[in-house]
């Protein structure tokens, strides 16, 4: 009410130029997802005759009275709101000179970047810019120790080495921390750690999910194919082409054609039944919201059932997106051609070979098996044989309540049947099992990538969807209006493919697209601070809120794309920067007026992420191994963690033989859709069903109970216990294995009064150096990275 | 100012924290209930053999149903339109005063009848078990999103800062893996825990092996010596205090839980009640018995997955339809009943809602010779105590049981309707995912029953 007043002035002193004013409030405010082209909600404010039909409609949406209100996001302000209630009661003349006016898209990220003005690395400038309208410093630099501890975990997921903290603090060149980034980045341990953000992205797993739970039995191909392009420093727009189409850009080139596995390492539900066009659709549509998600930060699965709420995403835009996948087709990439035809032929012929080892083994076993049988029926009342020499589907209620009664007894057991061999049938079974086993001595993966492409040329129609179960209106591949639309053509006549992926690959992969430079460099910004400058890193819509700093959000977009999209180099920039090498500690000022730290103010410490724990303990044990790639590698896990499974573990949990394998990197783990380590489980390790684009981070006592009582921490502390044995100090050796440093005179004492209680009430100094480790892993300074 | 992480912190360990705040403005809290106990009928229990009794399909056995009925219904074995009716093998009497229809296969659950509000009009889309799991403890068919006891700790908290506020026992294989009770786009502090029946009934809630109890709590004080110390330079991070509290209530744990597990301390005519220690109600009965128990203790939402992919289910009715779910019910008859009896006995039963669902019915018409297929179109539930009138029942299929006629509720009803019962109103508890507020009822749940339920 207070604001009446000077609104009255202000309107009156327009004047004239009322119409203007007022369309210019609409292509500012409204027009984005009401102009003729996006018509969300099948309005559209364009001309005096369209605003009129709407008129009340709209007043009652912009003054927010009913359930529409309008805009979505943010209330017109009472300026805005006077000029168009002042306008609409005049009848909404339109201005003389103006035809319908075009919105440029009034949302930020649908704008192409401006570079701003800045020399040199403009993250201080900018960071510090901010700091200063709050009234806050930065904080000082941290110390060397800290930084090659910090440098290491975020780029390689690991802890540096006793020896490597000593080389780099001593290290006096000027340009020691340079060179220690340029080292760290050379390390192929970089492609591991990266590669598993990516992985969180793109919903990576090993299985399909679902009651079989089955396996993806390639899948890994991709995995080894993501490490491989961040340790190569593929530049990311050849990244993004090869997993949208590299089957159809790249069709001579095998490795990128891998990349096509982004579509196939998701859930899928193919193997149920009389249900594959729902299997289908919902294929679709994890297509088109991961991918619009990862690539594009935009949500477009909101706009699946209606147009989207919030964000000029009209429903028509998510079809004509999904219309782009409609022709998918899952393949394999062969990664040599002849030795995969070769692999196949000699899976053709070991098939054929099988059914006829299986009718030997019948011939063989199966008539001591129904002697052993009968004998025991014999020993039986009656009714027990009868129900067993009735059919299954003849069995009356009572004589199957029998059969299932004595099935076990009566059944023989494998050991039971060899027993009554002769010896001349041992000697045809012991043939058997030589021929068996010659067929499968060296069995091993073929040289198959999972991988997608099209059916053809001509592609399945797609539809809106539309009430009354019929379909809809038919639509055509394209991009989002907002986003500057655009059909996707018919391919040419020899085309075998529809070409439509990669129309969108290079859509996306362009430095024209205002959201794929800006999205990328956010989400490596937000794994080395912990919080994206756009805080929901694969939203960038109407309600992600401003960025926390626009201008340098712009800066690091403008340099990705100079510097060739080069991920290396975005590290560089960014670890180079003062506000990286910024100090932990934090003042009260800055914690009170800004908790969450999104000014950087100081560095963010973070717990360490599930797989860092893991793979921490294992190189403070000693134990951890850096093979590379390969077959997904399954852990020996205790009994009661196999607990919860779908299959039978001894399908579900196929113990990988090389115990050396055990102790691999996280990232070499399978992770089964239905069941997740449970040490990797309980610190937020995501479940891979959805595309996760930051994790959490939570503090909950399973996670102490795990770390403190499970099988793998006891397992590490042993080894690591072994190792302090037989050093000339255990103290200092279990410091620098686990911490990176030597002890101080406080840890030393504390510890050594620990280890005699330990060894006086465990009856040896082993067992109280077990106790040692065990607590070690279990500390906060191990735990977290600051 | 207390960051997001911390509020998580503290909700997970029993305050209510932010969603409590934000779901009761404007709310119309209606039930009473603090508790749920949920028994999930894993594998898909007939309903024409159980709550919904069908004299026409028994008549007309062995024929098959009119097209126009068969049109649209499909499922994973049988063709609607070629498949026989097959009417009931058991018989339905009137039971309690309110003469509430049951088959025989329940002589003890049968005398709570006066308790029980029985849905006949259940029904979904997803005829496979695993979508069909995750719908009903989801929400939605696809894993990933939170179930309806993440929700409810999420929004409600534990009264017990020792346990955990969603419990889940489970016969171990389930269809749907973890995801059923999984806390999706939730924090995991919200997942469901699984309790087993043994001694240890918590994930490594025992000390290693060769570690007594003094020598554990010597590592515990030695890490809290060591934690206390980096801390006292850094107490502006609550995230580092709250780990250092964290091995406390891990120790807190470890001394709680399996005393909340220790069947033994029961009566011996309670233990008889639930029938533990008879080979056929042993396994049920201790986790209904384990129930009440955690319940008592405060614990918000308790799931019992009944029936496993490995061992006994509902589902070998494929085949089997008159031996599964004979031993099905012989398993769990007894120890549902005695749960309602001691519930009551206790005063427990007013503050606590027993729920019995599954994912689907199976189907009025023949599989084979002796079964029955997955039956989604239809099916029954029931639910008790929380102040529900009972010995009633709400809607009703079709007369050969295909199709939910009358006040059909979806899945989106009946979470609503639980939420209600529990003081939260299903379209305010939300966390934003996507940029949207998610739900566990999504749009839907505007059919929600709770006023016919609590209506006398």
């Amino acid at each position: 009410m207070l604001s009446v007043i000077p609104l009255l002035i202000a309107i009156a002193a327009w004047g004239q130029d009322l119409p203007s004013r007022a369309v210019q409030v609409l292509a500012e405010r409204c027009l984005t997802c009401h102009s003729e082209k996006a018509r969300m909600g099948g309005v559209q404010l364009t001309s005096t005759p369209a605003v009129s039909a709407v008129r009340e409609r709209l007043l009652a949406a912009i003054r927010h009275d009913g359930k529409i209100k309008m805009p979505p996001t943010e209330k017109l302000t009472g300026a805005e709101l006077a000029v168009l209630r002042e306008w609409l009661s005049k009848g909404s003349p339109w201005p003389a000179q103006t035809a319908a006016p075009t919105a440029a898209p009034e949302h930020w990220a649908f704008r192409k970047p401006v570079r701003p003005q800045a020399s040199g690395n403009a993250i201080d400038s900018l960071i510090q810019a901010k700091l200063r309208e709050k009234g806050l410093t930065p904080a000082p630099e941290a110390d060397r120790r800290t930084l090659i501890r910090r440098a290491t975990f975020d780029l390689h997921g690991l802890a540096p080495s006793y020896g490597e903290i000593q080389d780099f603090v001593k290290d006096s060149r000027p340009d020691a921390y340079e060179r220690l980034i340029d080292r760290l980045l050379d390390s192929p341990r970089y492609g591991e750690k990266w590669g598993k953000h990516w992985l969180d992205l793109v919903r990576y797993g090993d299985t399909s999910g679902f009651e079989q739970d089955p396996y993806l039995l390639y899948a890994w191909r991709y995995r080894d194919y993501v490490i491989q392009s961040f340790n190569a420093d593929k530049p990311y727009d050849r990244f993004v082409r090869e997993q949208i189409a590299g089957d159809e850009l790249y069709p001579e080139e095998v490795e990128a054609q891998q990349g096509t596995g982004y579509y196939t390492v998701g859930t899928n539900r193919d193997m149920l039944f009389k249900v594959e066009d729902t299997n289908r659709e919902e294929t679709l549509t994890d297509f088109v919201d991961t991918t619009s998600g990862v690539f594009l930060g935009l949500t477009m699965g909101c706009a699946r059932c209606h147009d989207h709420k919030f964000d000029p995403l009209p429903q028509r835009d998510y079809y004509r997106l999904q219309a782009i996948f409609a022709p998918f087709q899952k393949t394999r990439v062969f990664l040599h051609y002849n030795n995969a035809r070769v692999y196949d032929l000699g899976e053709n012929t070991r098939t054929f070979r099988l059914y006829e080892t299986g009718a030997q083994l019948m011939a063989l076993l199966g008539p001591h098996r129904d002697r052993l049988r009968e004998e025991r029926l014999a020993k039986l009342p009656k009714e027990v044989g009868e129900a067993f020499h009735t059919a299954d589907e003849k069995r009356t209620p009572e004589q199957k309540a029998l059969f299932e009664e004595y099935a076990k007894r009566v059944e023989p057991g494998d050991d039971q049947v060899y027993a009554q061999l002769s010896d001349e049938e041992n000697r045809k079974l012991r043939s058997i099992e030589r021929r068996l086993v010659g067929m499968y001595k060296t069995f091993a993966p073929g040289p198959f990538s999972p991988g997608l492409t099209d059916v053809g040329r001509e592609a399945p129609r797609t539809h809106m969807p539309a009430k009354g179960g019929n379909d809809g209106e038919e639509v055509r591949p394209g991009f989002p209006a907002v986003l500057g639309g655009g059909d996707i053509p018919e391919p040419q006549r020899d085309s075998p493919t529809t070409l439509r992926r990669k129309a969108l690959a290079e859509w996306i992969a362009s430095p024209e697209n205002p959201l794929t430079a800006r999205v990328m460099v956010n989400r490596i910004w937000q794994y080395h601070f912990g919080r994206g400058l756009v805080a929901t890193p694969s939203d960038f819509g109407t309600r992600a809120g401003a960025p926390s700093h626009p201008e340098l959000l712009d800066w690091l977009a403008a340099e990705f794309v100079a510097r060739k999209w080069s991920m290396k180099e975005m590290h560089r920039i960014i670890m180079q920067s003062a506000t990286y090498r910024q100090s932990a500690r934090s003042t009260p000022k800055a914690n009170e007026s800004d908790p969450e730290n999104a000014l950087l103010s100081h560095f963010t410490r973070r717990r360490l992420e599930a797989e860092e724990i893991r793979d921490a303990v294992l190189q403070a044990s000693g134990a951890l191994s850096l093979k590379m790639y390969g077959r997904a590698v399954v852990p020996p896990l205790a009994q009661e963690e196999l607990y919860g499974m779908s299959q039978p573990i001894g399908n579900a949990w196929v113990v990988t033989q090389d115990a050396k394998e055990h102790t691999r990197r996280s990232v070499y783990m399978i992770s089964r859709r239905n069941f997740r380590m449970p040490l990797l489980e309980v610190f937020d390790r995501p479940e891979g069903v959805l595309s996760c684009s930051r994790r959490d981070s939570s503090t909950t006592a399973p996670q102490s109970l795990s770390l403190l009582n499970g099988q793998f921490t006891m397992q590490q502390a042993q080894a690591l216990a072994a190792r302090l044995e037989n050093a000339p100090d255990a103290i200092v050796a279990a410091w620098r294995a686990v911490f990176g440093r030597d002890p101080e005179a406080f840890e030393v004492d504390r510890t050594k009064q620990f280890l005699d209680k330990q060894t006086a009430s465990l009856g040896s100094r082993k067992a109280a150096l077990i106790e040692l480790a065990r607590g070690l892993f279990n500390v906060n300074e191990f735990l977290y990275l600051e | 100012m207390i960051s997001r992480r911390e509020m998580i912190f503290r909700a997970g360990r029993g305050f209510s924290g932010m969603a409590l705040a934000a779901m009761m403005q404007g709310a119309q809290p209606v039930g009473r209930a603090k508790n749920v106990i949920y028994i999930f009928n894993h594998g898909g229990v007939s309903h024409v053999d159980t709550f919904d009794p069908k004299p026409t399909l028994k008549r007309l056995s062995g024929e098959t149903v009119p097209a126009s009925f068969a049109e649209g219904l499909k499922t994973s074995r049988i063709d609607f339109r070629k498949a026989i009716m097959r009417g009931s093998p058991w018989e339905f009497s009137r039971y309690g005063s309110g003469g509430l229809e049951m088959s025989s296969l329940f002589p003890h659950t049968s005398k709570h009848a006066d308790k029980l509000a029985v849905v006949r009009s259940c029904h979904g889309d997803a005829f496979d078990h695993a979508p069909a799991i995750f719908l009903r403890c989801t929400g939605t068919q696809f894993p990933g999103r939170p179930s309806i006891g993440s929700w409810m700790a999420y929004g409600l908290g534990s009264e017990n800062r020792n346990l955990p506020s969603f419990v889940v026992m489970s016969d171990g294989a389930m269809k749907s893996g973890a995801g059923a009770y999984g806390s999706g786009f939730l924090p995991a502090t919200y997942q469901g825990t699984v309790f087993r029946t043994g001694k240890s009934p918590v994930l490594n809630l025992a000390n290693p092996n060769g570690v007594p109890a003094q020598a554990q709590r010597e590592t515990l004080d030695y890490i809290n010596d060591l934690n206390r110390r980096h801390y006292a330079s850094r107490e502006d991070d609550t995230t580092l205090d709250a780990r250092i509290k964290s091995y406390e209530l891990a120790y807190r744990m470890q001394a709680e839980a399996p005393g909340a597990v220790d069947i033994e301390s029961e009566s011996e005519a309670t233990r008889k009640l639930y029938g533990v220690g008879e080979p056929m109600t042993d396994d049920f009965g201790r986790k209904c018995l384990l129930a009440r128990r955690l319940v008592e203790r405060g614990v918000r939402f308790v799931q019992l997955f009944f029936g496993t992919n490995l061992g006994d289910d509902w589902d070998d009715a494929h085949n089997d339809l008159w031996g599964s779910h004979i031993k099905m019910t012989k398993k769990s008859d007894q120890p549902i009943a005695a749960l309602l009896t001691d519930l009551h006995a206790r005063g427990l039963l007013d503050s606590t809602l027993v729920v019995w669902n599954s994912e689907f019915g199976r189907t009025p018409l023949a599989e084979g010779k002796n079964g029955r297929d997955h039956h989604p179109y239809g099916f029954s539930m029931w639910m008790a105590g929380a102040g529900i009138q009972g010995g009633r029942a709400l809607g009703a299929t079709d007369e050969f049981g295909l199709r939910a006629t009358e006040h059909p509720k979806t899945v989106h009803d009946v979470n609503a309707t639980i939420q209600r019962l529990m003081g939260v109103d299903h379209t305010k508890l939300t966390w934003r995912y996507q940029s949207r507020d998610m739900r566990l009822t999504d749009v839907h749940g505007e059919n929600e029953f709770t006023d016919w339920l609590l209506k006398a």
